[in-house]
């Protein structure tokens, strides 16, 4: 038999009962959620350990044999289904889950680790995991990262991709690789947003570090019903935009509440076109004021009744009832095409009459969950896989409906990956240069095809004739009703941040502020450009996001000229591989970015700073903990800064919120507690409301530069390290500013920090990446963006390609 | 595997599986192997193949994993889809079919003689086992196939304290050690009394009366003490539960006529038929309307009860659902509101409170193996809550949880529910003063 060899191996790597090869249990593996067939797999390996797991694919990478990585198999696209004769290594014994760093807010898992059962580990600590994609009581992390999982409470907080600090990775010749250190201000060639959402085309998840966040003090879930669904998707632009950031925002419509009802009996009103699951939550009076807001402006909008979840358990059986509304189609119709387009929230309305028409001419039922404030869209298209008439009505139906949504600008996928599924249809949406250079990257990283094949990018055949070509936007352009705008590189940050200021949104990258003399890292003088290359924002990053976050879409030039355009103007899109992140925070080994649509955000109402003068130059280890325990205790997040000057060390604090009284005036309250505790002299307090972000004056006395972290990581010095800072952490000789981050190695030299330096506005490259990255596969990137050579190049990456190409 | 008059019917349930893929955490089996051919939906999957004629119904690859089911009707639970508890059966009934081509004495244990004798060997054996060759040497011995067997056969056999004053003992120090504030017992008045003159049929169930008889003489006296009147027929049998599982249809029916003879002159006259066991408690609602629509868990009936004055047992309690009271008759929120009235306990949720405990009837036995990882872990998930004692209402679970336990934290007992409320009540205001009443009889 073909493969016995290899199963051979395989048992003797993992042991003869961790290697299924009965006809029954490869049947069983041949399937996932998707309800699509592709092959039938040689066997099915069940490693316990990471190091097991990576033997696996190293077996079958010296066998020549594809394989494919399966966590719960819940999986929308086909992800994990196998090529036939493949291996299919199933993650499910992998379970190990590390104790909660409650200091740093992370978490280490092995992938078969269920989603879920991440949040329940670190409820204890206060905080729980923000991606819960509606599977996610049985899909696991390496699941969630592989395919960039989303889910309703991404909408304020982001996908998978923004929750993954670090991995360890197994690369397709059976490799163990890291992604870089894993710090605060990790950056570089952006490997990690690479592979997250690769499905699993490009390595193996063998372990990952998550970031956690505090779970909320209050939290108001909002059930509106809306007799028409226009009214109901015209309401989430209203919404959106109306300065409320809700946690979730989503809309059943009413095919899929009548399953839903028949299968809960929750008790949601069947009369209506929609019905409406809006969560805010934050301070108990913030989350209560939000909720007055949003329910006031949904009666406006057309609701007929809005009510609120009476308790706990109401708002955990209807999340309950709205996550598992796909397995109640099962009620309505034996199979779906559970399709997962994304368009502009503008589009939103327009996208969902084109539904009903497609709906009418193919004559098919669909029923649609929205992940509405998303611009996420799941209309399923209902079958019976025993009529092949209505087979082939529901595919053509679902093609028209994702060509709808590309037409208005959207993406394919936003959270179910491109999988097996919607091979067909991604070269309609990404450009040639795109395309070539995924290829490129699949080929680089995994040249003998092996590592789950035939899955995420088109056919090559299809790839070599897609038609698009990428055109650079010329002008700034401002889509107020899908909070985005788009700019050229060249257009400085401060221009943009104080023309969404006008409508009380921000860029939420930095502080806007107007004057250059500001200096670098304030936003001020910052193009959009800048930010994309250096991937961070500076010192004042108030926001929750990174550059990598926000950048929706990016315009850039490869070495060789040519023009690609990565990423699409939606809040979420897995659509091929994240060249978005790839690129961004890249320094410019790469492309060159030349335009970038970025995200708008309702902005902090309020931004407060703190400054104190002749505090000791090291605080005590009591101190530092009752700092620490200051600012962890506050939900918004705050820029630290220390100064050593000639004048004496100075302690600056800046941070923003929405509101004075609930929220930086407790900070205030309690930072002028722990000043008097250890008894320092009283802070300084500047703050600025209304217009704060648009006012040049209140971040004007910070340091010329600075770096702070939006996740604390950088306010947590561990332990064992009893200074506070210590001097050789200071990372600019030359400057008395210091900075405090645990993210420095203590083992490594004085003064050098790996993940990325700003001096002058510019991002300094590291001067090597950390340990454990692949460098091979570093260089093999830029030789196939940059293969001449043209862009920038820092040492360590020209020794490695001088030494590869000699 | 089946006729094909019913393929279309049964094709037409599969296709409810929509294969999502969320019941694979609610099932235990998938949770300690990670298999997913052991799994509910890879079980279903099966079943299709085999009923289209693409696997082949008799080969061992396929029937493994419905014999491998527990039956514990966590996935009916957790489906969102109504690929429900018909299904389900229906493959719960292939795997007991399974099992019934097999000539299988374990079958026999329906019997009260059996029961009692194996009852008094497992004494024997538990405390040979545990003391004698010590826990080191028990863990060691529980991993050999044959001692493994053995062991479960002997370790399911439940062990309650045999004595009204072990169990007293047993709890007082329990309460000495936990360290939890102690609690003053609520006034008197408050809660509902008990409705005085409710006429009970007890249903004996052999495992309990068998296996658990001091537990079930609390239970009896307790219910006297609230005000119920006892009617106890004679001429009682096995529900045919265990028989059921077995996939011996001809015997569930004799039981069945059996029962309903013995009940026959007393159900016109009684407002319920109290039942303590979990497990009979499902296989008597299969029973004719006349039977079945009276019967009622015990915990439902204490719960309705609403005993007073319960004495304080300031102790961690966490609460293990029988998935025949849990997934079989919806039975969650009652334990825990009883457990609610006794001051001072604390209620602890485990982690995969609606996983098998893998006692599941005679599965112990047949598959010792996987039926000690999955007590295992749910022994873990039990101790990992912090509790000072366990309690669940059905008996093989207390004879799994109680084995699995004394594995993996020794110190930590498992009870009968209806004992330690029987002790709240005992120590609390409204028991009668005379100690007489409660003693042994």
């Amino acid at each position: 038999m073909a493969g016995a060899d290899l199963v051979k191996d395989l048992k003797r790597e993992v042991g003869t009962s961790a290697v299924l090869v009965d006809p029954a249990s490869l049947t069983v593996y041949a399937r996932d959620a998707s309800h699509q067939a592709y092959g039938r797999p040689l066997c099915v390996v069940l490693p316990e350990t990471p190091e097991a797991l990576r033997r696996v694919v190293a077996a079958c990478a010296r066998h020549r044999r594809p394989f494919v990585v399966r966590g719960g198999g819940t999986g929308l696209s086909g992800g994990a289904l196998p090529a036939d004769g493949a291996v299919v290594i199933a993650t499910s014994r992998l379970q190990r889950l590390d104790p909660v760093d409650p200091d740093r807010r992370r978490v280490r898992v092995e992938p078969g680790v269920l989603n879920e059962a991440v949040s329940r580990h670190a409820a204890s600590c206060g905080l729980y995991f923000a991606p819960d994609p509606s599977s996610q009581a049985a899909a696991t992390i390496g699941g969630n990262v592989a395919e960039n999982a989303g889910g309703p409470h991404c909408l304020k907080v982001g996908v998978t991709a923004q929750h993954v600090r670090r991995l360890e990775w197994i690369d397709p010749q059976g490799r163990l690789w890291s992604t870089g250190r894993g710090g605060a201000l990790d950056r570089g060639i952006g490997l990690r947003g690479l592979l997250c959402g690769s499905e699993g085309t490009l390595g193996v998840v063998a372990s990952a570090e998550l970031d956690l966040l505090p779970l909320a003090e209050a939290t108001v879930t909002l059930l509106a019903e809306f007799p028409r669904l226009s009214d109901a998707t015209r309401a989430v632009v209203d919404l959106m935009t109306s300065g409320v950031l809700p946690e979730a925002c989503e809309i059943v419509d009413r095919v899929m509440l009548e399953a839903v009802e028949a299968a809960f009996r929750f008790g949601f009103a069947t009369d209506v076109d929609a019905v409406m699951i809006c969560e805010v939550a934050g301070r108990a009076p913030a989350a209560a004021e939000d909720a007055a807001r949003a329910e006031r402006l949904l009666q406006a909008a057309g609701a007929r009744r809005v009510r609120a979840a009476r308790d706990a358990d109401e708002r955990a059986r209807l999340w309950q009832c709205r996550k598992r509304a796909f397995g109640a189609v099962g009620r309505l119709a034996p199979a779906y095409v559970a399709i997962d387009v994304v368009v502009p929230l503008g589009e939103l309305t327009g996208l969902v009459e084109d539904i009903a028409a497609i709906k009418a001419e193919h004559r098919v039922e669909i029923a649609t969950v929205f992940h509405a404030g998303d611009g996420n869209l799941h209309p399923g298209v209902h079958y019976d896989d025993r009529d092949a008439d209505l087979i082939a009505r529901a595919q053509s139906a679902a093609d028209a409906i994702v060509l709808g949504a590309l037409a208005r600008g959207g993406s394919c996928t936003g959270e179910h990956g491109v999988g097996l599924e919607k091979r067909h249809l991604v070269h309609r949406q990404l450009d040639r240069t795109s395309l070539r250079l995924m290829q490129g990257i699949k080929d680089l990283f995994d040249p003998d095809d092996l590592c789950n094949p035939g899955k995420a990018l088109p056919r090559r055949e299809l790839a070599a004739a897609a038609a698009i070509t990428a055109q650079v936007p010329g002008e700034v352009s401002f889509r107020w009703d899908s909070l985005t705008v788009t700019a050229p590189a060249r257009t400085p940050l401060a221009e943009l941040q104080a023309e969404a200021a006008t409508r009380g949104l921000w860029i939420p990258l930095g502080a806007a502020s107007r004057s250059r003399a500001v200096g670098p890292g304030l936003g001020g003088a910052l193009t959009v450009g800048d930010v994309i290359e250096a991937g961070t924002s500076g010192p004042s990053l108030l926001g929750h996001l990174w550059p990598a976050d926000a950048v929706l879409e990016l315009w850039a030039g490869t070495g060789d000229g040519e023009i690609l355009r990565a990423g699409a103007p939606v809040l979420k899109n897995v659509a091929g591989y994240d060249l978005v992140r790839l690129i961004v925070g890249s320094g410019g080994i790469l492309a060159r970015p030349l335009a970038a649509t970025l995200q708008l955000k309702p902005a902090p109402e309020c931004v407060e700073l703190w400054t104190w003068s002749d505090v000791p130059g090291a605080f005590t280890a009591e101190e530092r903990r009752d700092f620490v325990r200051v600012l962890r205790s506050h939900p918004q997040p705050a820029v630290v800064v220390r100064e050593r000057a000639a004048s004496g060390p100075s302690l600056w604090v800046a941070a923003a919120g929405r509101d004075r009284e609930w929220d930086l005036g407790r900070l205030g309250a309690d930072l002028a507690a722990w000043s008097e505790d250890h008894g320092l002299a009283q802070p300084v307090a500047v703050r600025r409301t209304g217009a704060a972000l648009a006012s040049p004056a209140l971040l004007a006395d910070l340091p010329a530069w600075a770096v702070a972290s939006a996740d604390w990581t950088l306010l947590t010095p561990r332990d064992r390290q009893p200074d506070w800072p210590r001097p050789r952490r200071l990372i600019w000789q030359s400057r008395p500013v210091m900075l405090w981050t645990p993210e420095i190695v203590a083992e490594e030299p004085v003064g050098w920090f790996a993940d990325g330096i700003f001096r002058d506005g510019r991002l300094q490259l590291p001067p090597q990446p950390a340990a454990g990255v692949p460098l091979p596969l570093l260089a093999g990137l830029k030789r196939l963006f940059d293969p001449q050579g043209r862009l920038p190049c820092p040492d360590w990456l020209k020794r490695h390609l001088e030494a590869a190409a000699a | 595997m089946t006729g094909p008059r019913d393929n279309v019917e049964l094709d037409g349930l599969l296709r409810a599986c929509v294969g999502c893929g969320l019941c694979l955490p609610h099932c235990a089996t998938y949770l300690v192997t990670g298999n997913e051919t052991l799994s509910p939906r890879g079980r279903l999957l099966l079943f299709g193949e085999v009923l289209h004629g693409r696997l082949p119904a008799a080969a061992p690859d396929v029937t493994r994993p419905f014999d491998l089911c527990l039956g514990c009707f966590a996935c009916t639970a957790a489906c969102p889809s109504g690929a429900d508890a018909v299904l389900i059966r229906q493959l719960k009934d292939l795997g007991a079919a399974t099992r019934a081509r097999r000539c299988d004495p374990l079958a026999l244990l329906d019997r009260g003689a059996a029961l009692r004798a194996l009852r008094r060997v497992g004494h024997v054996a538990a405390s040979v086992l545990g003391q004698t060759l010590g826990m080191h040497w028990r863990r060691r011995l529980d991993g050999q196939p044959l001692v493994a067997r053995v062991a479960r056969l002997l370790g399911t056999v439940p062990a309650a304290p045999p004595t009204d004053r072990a169990l007293e003992r047993l709890i007082e120090q329990l309460i000495a050690k936990s360290g939890l504030p102690a609690a003053s017992p609520l006034p008197a008045a408050s809660g509902a009394s008990a409705r005085a003159g409710a006429r009970v049929g007890w249903f004996r169930g052999c495992a309990d009366a068998a296996l658990l008889p001091s537990t079930a003489g609390r239970l009896r006296r307790l219910l006297v003490e609230l005000g119920c009147e006892i009617v106890d027929p004679n001429g009682q049998d096995c529900c045919g539960a265990i028989a059921t599982h077995a996939g011996r249809a001809g015997r569930v029916r004799s039981l069945r006529r059996r029962n309903l003879a013995a009940f026959a002159p007393e159900l016109a006259s009684c407002d319920h038929v109290v039942v303590a066991a979990a497990g009979c408690g499902l296989e008597l609602r299969d029973y004719p309307a006349e039977l079945s629509t009276r019967v009622v868990d015990a915990v439902v009936l204490l719960e309705r009860l609403a005993p007073a004055g319960l004495g304080a047992v300031p102790l961690k309690v966490a609460v293990h659902d029988p998935c025949h009271a849990r997934h079989g008759q919806g039975i969650v929120a009652e334990p825990r509101r009883l457990l609610g009235r006794i001051p001072g306990l604390q209620l602890v949720e485990p982690a995969e409170a609606e996983v098998c405990c893998g006692s599941a009837g005679v599965y112990g036995v047949r598959h010792a193996a996987l039926s000690r990882e999955i007590g295992l872990r749910k022994a873990r998930v039990l101790v990992a809550t912090g509790c000072d004692l366990v309690v669940t209402t059905n008996p093989g679970c207390l004879g799994q949880i109680a084995d699995s336990l004394a594995i993996i934290a020794p110190t930590v007992p498992v009870l009968p529910l209806t004992d330690l409320l029987w002790y709240a009540w005992r120590t609390g205001s409204r028991a009668p003063r005379s100690r007489n009443t409660l003693t042994d009889t």
